[in-house]
């Protein structure tokens, strides 16, 4: 880890806890637990989201399918659970497997047949969601059974809501996957220089689809999380998810160029980016209207962290990738 | 701008004292060069004397420090740009071509100058083609102002180059390398078109090894050493022995210009057996035993990289066998690096580091499966092999966590071999291992080198720098062309020696 | 026959097919106001399309024109219900803001060198927040203005059998194709997107080239969107949102691919009309609406994958042929020596 990535973490958490003190002292219905706990509900979903999501900017892709992921997830396991009666357990691992083979498909198409990330997933995120319409009809259909398989939304233990632990749990693994394993080095090495990590023995085809794969699957996995916390299987409800996991990473250190990440980071943004739509509603701002603040909190984050090229004025470092410069 | 009668001044362009550094490294020193109309202009040297930063100089690609530039009789500034170079005259074709797959012969020279039809500024094609076509048969050239590009052969293309810059009306064309990657008989019609290009009034700029097309070509030669003009040759003086000798020409001892081969024996660690692949190398065979140097020499498209490149494992081969401690072998970089291999590309920056990440990942990327368990990276194997790393180069500074893409350049060559000194190593490739790196770096590069020989590990190294090949080897296998065409392998050798077979100047040859 | 006009032909006849198919399925579909429906529908969007194929063949893309129609149609909602400006005014001031909101795309992308995708998805995040903030409200709540004015109506109009909107879709195809083939800008297009360091050297200004086509394509959706709100009579500020991967579509099926230097009107036209009958007979066959979005994702992912592997196959054999010949020059000297 850089330097620069640690010194941006650490600013990134006292602008976390800057906008947290804020909101609190000017809204006091921020800090009730019902507020909070929306807050928490938010965060844990986009948190899961961005703990695989991350590793495809590292790669220097991107996946934009993750919000239709989440709701083709959440409605095929309430499909399998409630529909076709399948139990829980079964139900739940035959959706983390449709989930991952679709992003290990985004990353088959990526990999072989070099088209960028972005036009692959924001495909999938079509038809994905056709599918998602299809399969459920449009329909918002309540999920009130099984009750395990809501405990996994709703339900707490010692007074913290499970999502939280799920969110917790897997972040960690995430940064431990990033941090400490020969995959994590891997990734950051094809993304910082595919031809050299090529030269160092390391696969960027496997390791690209590899990032696709794991990006998917905690797109599942939160689309899983969603349905049973909302208790409701609804094909719309993760519709522009994607926005905001982009932001969760870029306002948390990731460069979209690729070569470095922090899943640490991620996690405050996430944070940020919940503090900021809870915020907005607060403020009795419509929904509809939160994409706005998303689309400038990435244009300054992006400004300010990857590095675009500033006119001389601003100057700033560049590392464009998609094309040479002359 | 003070301009001249420039109808009567046969001196196209004068460079006077022409100086240029990059990064505290002096490029071009003092440098005069000069080209009259209307003739056919060498400029040799070594890699490294300063051609292609004359060039880039000239053509306003980079600003010089000092000195003055004048073509066609106007004064060129200092900072001068590409377009005005080029609306003044003067033309560059490297060896990337600038053409666009997709668009017609016609449609790439005249890109963005196309000539319209009058009124709605539609494009006329009509006498787009039909001019075109008229320069292409002024010059008789084999082309068809309507074939698309992507049809044309590498040959064509070159012309298509030309076409571009004359129908710009330039008056200086500068040509690097062009032969490079032409047949033989292709060669000869760019000969026929250059003198077509003389005979129009165009001066040509040919930057080439070859010795033998310089000396079948020129007017006049302009010959550069350590980035400062050795001498112009009149085409009487002009023979390609002793432009080689001007080229080299150093007062060194003899230690370094004379070297006594040493054929090591004993059970080759590495053979290869009529290695081919076609259009890029033939028939490469050669035997490396335990501990040796082996040095592979040859000019640029000699096909040197492409050898090494195939036995590392990155690009496939047609024919031929590997054969890796007595056993055959089939190389892929997977299985190279595990068997001990390691490879240190030509283009550091591009291929050899992780410019963004630190130092203890760079080392780390080769060494996976050594510091790490189960998939478990053990961070502080990581550390230890990375200060292993620093303390056996001497890297500097000895920060693990820097950025190695903030290191300077030797240092960065020092991660890259680092990064394998610290396996395992049988076979170490090396392709140009000291290339843009300041002496005390190269010193230091060199004893590393020489200990892991006489550790037992054998290096293969690519090199165009003469000296090193010479004090560095022990052994000097010379290609030609994608051919073998000589073995030093006992008795002396000078540079003068590799640089003649390197350029097909055989003993009692072209003298 | 070259690649390219194999693939052409093969998407004519695959066109053919389609329309046969949907005429037997639906006895109604050969009728004259049928026919021209799906034509009006082509139009509407394909407009935009044209746009796009400047934007693709750069390499680059703008995922933002469907918040660019949502924008500018409440532009000129607000035109219409809280001002008497005529609509002959107020028309191309809206079409304006839709070239300048392009050219900041452009600006973004090329002076910032800022990743095209995340700028058009900032872009279109932006419009799409900004379209709800000056979207008519009655109470805080955004009301449904059913348009009136004639003026403005007309541009959802026929002339005869003809839909007006289909007329100027291929009027302004015609000028896009005389535009991208036949113009000093069109050839620099085609060079940007196929090797930019060339395109340099050899003097375009990338820079501008590409400000230009965005613009374009900016100005192709606010068009569009009036043709859009006046057909249907009404304009909500969701209307585009989501239109862009159909675009996107349309121009991949045509012929263009991401990878830059490829594409050109013609294709795009045959796409959109692709497209069209697709959409069409989605609807006509009582297949789930829900249908659509899967085929528009999953035709681009096999276009994108069948056209990059035809495409490498040919490469392959092209620089197989030219090695061929090298070697066997090189044994020719070899031999005569």
């Amino acid at each position: 880890m850089t330097t620069k990535v640690f010194l941006a973490r650490f600013r990134l958490l006292f602008i976390v806890l800057a906008v947290g003190a804020v909101l609190a002292l000017i809204y006091p219905r921020f800090l009730t637990v019902s507020n909070l706990t929306n807050v928490l509900w938010s965060v844990c979903v986009i948190a899961i989201m961005c703990t695989g999501a991350i590793y495809t900017p590292i790669t220097g892709g991107i996946d934009l399918s993750v919000g239709s992921v989440a709701a083709i997830a959440s409605i095929v396991v309430n499909h399998l659970m409630n529909v076709m009666g399948v139990p829980m357990v079964p139900s739940l691992l035959i959706t983390l497997v449709i989930g991952t083979a679709i992003g290990l498909l985004n990353g088959v198409v990526v990999a072989k047949f070099r088209v960028h990330g972005f036009i692959v997933t924001m495909a999938a995120k079509t038809y994905l969601f056709g599918l998602a319409m299809l399969i459920s009809n449009g329909a918002m259909i309540g999920i009130y059974e099984p009750k395990a398989f809501l405990f996994i939304g709703t339900g707490r233990w010692l007074g913290i809501p499970v999502p939280v632990y799920i969110m917790l749990v897997i972040t960690v693994l995430s940064h431990l996957l990033l941090k400490n394993t020969v995959f994590g080095r891997q990734v950051i090495a094809v993304g910082a220089n595919d031809v050299t990590a090529k030269l160092s023995g390391v696969d960027p085809d496997r390791t690209r689809m590899a990032a696709y794969t794991i990006s998917a699957f905690t797109a599942t996995l939160a689309g899983i999380v969603l349905a049973s916390l909302t208790q409701q299987a609804y094909a719309v409800a993760a519709q522009g998810y994607e926005l905001n996991v982009i932001t969760a990473l870029v306002v948390g250190g990731t460069s979209l160029l690729g070569g470095s990440g922090s899943v640490f980071g991620a996690l405050l943004g996430a944070i940020l980016v919940g503090f900021i739509d809870n915020g907005l509603n607060l403020m009795n701002v419509p929904s509809a209207y939160h994409p706005i603040v998303t689309g400038l909190v990435i244009l300054g984050a992006l400004i300010l962290n990857t590095g675009g090229q500033m006119p001389k004025w601003l100057r700033l470092p560049v590392l464009r990738r998609a094309r040479t410069q002359s | 701008m003070a301009t001249t009668n420039t109808q009567a001044s046969p001196i196209l362009l004068e460079c006077h004292n022409v100086t240029k550094s990059y990064s505290g490294v002096v490029v071009l020193k003092d440098v005069d060069f000069s080209l009259k109309r209307a003739e056919i202009h060498a400029l040799v040297g070594e890699n490294g004397a300063g051609k292609s930063t004359l060039i880039k100089v000239i053509t306003g690609v980079t600003p010089r420090d000092s000195g003055t530039i004048v073509f066609d009789g106007h004064d060129l500034p200092i900072e001068h740009t590409k377009s005005a170079a080029l609306d003044l005259g003067i033309g560059v074709i490297y060896q990337e071509l600038s053409l666009i797959n997709g668009l017609t012969v016609a449609q790439n020279i005249f890109l963005t100058r196309e000539p319209l039809l009058p009124g709605l500024g539609l494009i006329n094609y009509k006498k787009m083609n039909a001019d075109a076509q008229a320069l292409i048969d002024k010059y008789h050239f084999p082309l068809k102002a309507t074939s698309p590009i992507e049809t044309l052969s590498i040959a064509q293309r070159q012309l298509v180059e030309i076409l571009k810059a004359l129908s710009g009306n330039a008056k200086l064309i500068i040509m690097d390398e062009p032969t490079s990657t032409l047949t033989s008989s292709e060669t000869t019609l760019l000969f026929d078109i250059i003198r077509q290009l003389k005979a129009s009034g165009v001066t040509v700029v040919y930057i080439s090894h070859r010795m033998e097309e310089v000396y079948a070509l020129s007017d006049r030669v302009t010959v550069l050493r350590d980035g400062k003009l050795v001498t112009v040759l009149e085409k009487e003086q002009i023979s390609p022995a002793e432009i080689i000798r001007l080229m080299i020409g150093r007062k060194l001892t003899a230690d370094e210009t004379k070297r006594v081969m040493v054929r090591k024996g004993g059970e080759p660690v590495l053979e290869v057996k009529d290695l081919t692949s076609v259009g890029r190398f033939y028939g490469i065979s050669f035997a490396l035993a335990k501990g040796e140097i082996l040095g592979l020499a040859g000019l640029v498209g000699s096909g040197r990289t492409e050898v090494v490149r195939a036995i590392f494992g990155i690009d496939p081969y047609d024919k031929g066998d590997v054969y890796l401690n007595g056993k055959p072998y089939q190389p892929s970089v997977s299985r190279g690096i595990a068997s001990g291999f390691g490879m240190v590309p030509e283009d550091r920056r591009q291929q050899g580091i992780l410019a963004t990440i630190p130092m203890t990942r760079n080392i780390g990327i080769t060494n996976l499966d050594t510091i790490s368990k189960f998939s478990w990276v053990s961070e502080r194997k990581e550390m230890a092999l990375c200060h292993l790393g620093i303390d056996l180069l001497k890297i500097k500074p000895k920060n693990p966590d820097i950025n190695v893409g903030n290191l300077s350049g030797g240092n960065q060559q020092k991660v890259v071999v680092g990064k394998w000194l610290v396996r395992n190593l049988k076979v170490l490739i090396i392709d140009e291992p000291t290339a843009g790196i300041d002496i005390g770096a190269k010193d230091e590069l060199y004893e590393t080198i020489q200990r892991l020989a006489r550790e037992g590990i054998s290096v293969i190294c690519v090199s165009s720098d003469l000296p090193e090949l010479v004090r560095l080897t022990d052994r000097i296998i010379v290609l030609r062309e994608g051919r073998m065409v000589k073995e030093f392998a006992e008795g002396h050798v000078t540079e003068v020696d590799v640089l003649k077979a390197s350029s097909g100047i055989l003993e009692g040859g072209n003298q | 026959m070259s690649v390219s006009s194999l693939r052409r032909l093969i998407l004519i006849l695959l066109l053919f097919v389609l329309g046969a198919v949907l005429s037997i399925a639906n006895p109604k579909f050969l009728t004259l106001g049928n026919l021209m429906t799906l034509l009006q529908e082509a139009a509407l969007y394909g407009i935009i399309a044209l746009g796009m194929t400047f934007v693709l063949i750069t390499a680059e893309i703008d995922i933002s024109i469907g918040a660019i129609i949502a924008f500018t149609s409440m532009i000129c909602v607000n035109f219409l219900v809280h001002t008497q400006i005529p609509v002959v005014l107020f028309v191309p001031i809206a079409v304006a803001v839709g070239t300048l909101i392009g050219m900041a795309n452009g600006f973004f992308i090329t002076r910032f060198k800022l990743p095209d995708f995340i700028v058009t998805l900032a872009t279109r995040g932006i419009l799409s927040g900004l379209a709800l903030v000056i979207a008519v409200k009655e109470g805080g709540f955004v009301s449904n203005v059913y348009i009136q004015n004639p003026a403005y109506l007309w541009f959802g109009k026929e002339i005869g059998p003809t839909h007006i909107v289909t007329i100027v879709f291929f009027v302004l195809a015609i000028g896009a194709h005389f535009l991208l083939k036949h113009t000093r800008f069109g050839t620099n297009v085609y060079a940007t997107g196929a090797n930019i360091n060339a395109a340099r050297l050899s003097g375009v200004n990338t820079d501008r080239t590409i400000i230009g086509v965005y613009a374009l394509v900016g100005t192709c959706a606010s068009l569009a969107a009036v043709f859009i709100s006046s057909r249907m009579m009404t304009a909500m500020p969701e209307l585009g949102i989501g239109q862009e991967m159909d675009v996107i579509a349309s121009v991949v099926i045509g012929g263009t691919a991401f990878s830059g230097g490829i594409g050109d009107i013609p294709g795009t036209v045959l796409g959109v009309l692709f497209l069209a009958l697709i959409k069409n007979g989605i609807l006509k066959l009582g297949i789930s609406p829900f249908v659509q979005p899967i085929v528009i994702g999953g035709l681009i992912v096999v276009t994108v994958i069948v056209d990059t592997w035809y495409r490498r196959l040919a490469e392959r054999m092209i620089s197989q042929a030219a090695l061929r010949r090298r070697a066997a020059a090189n044994a020719a000297v070899a031999a005569k020596a």
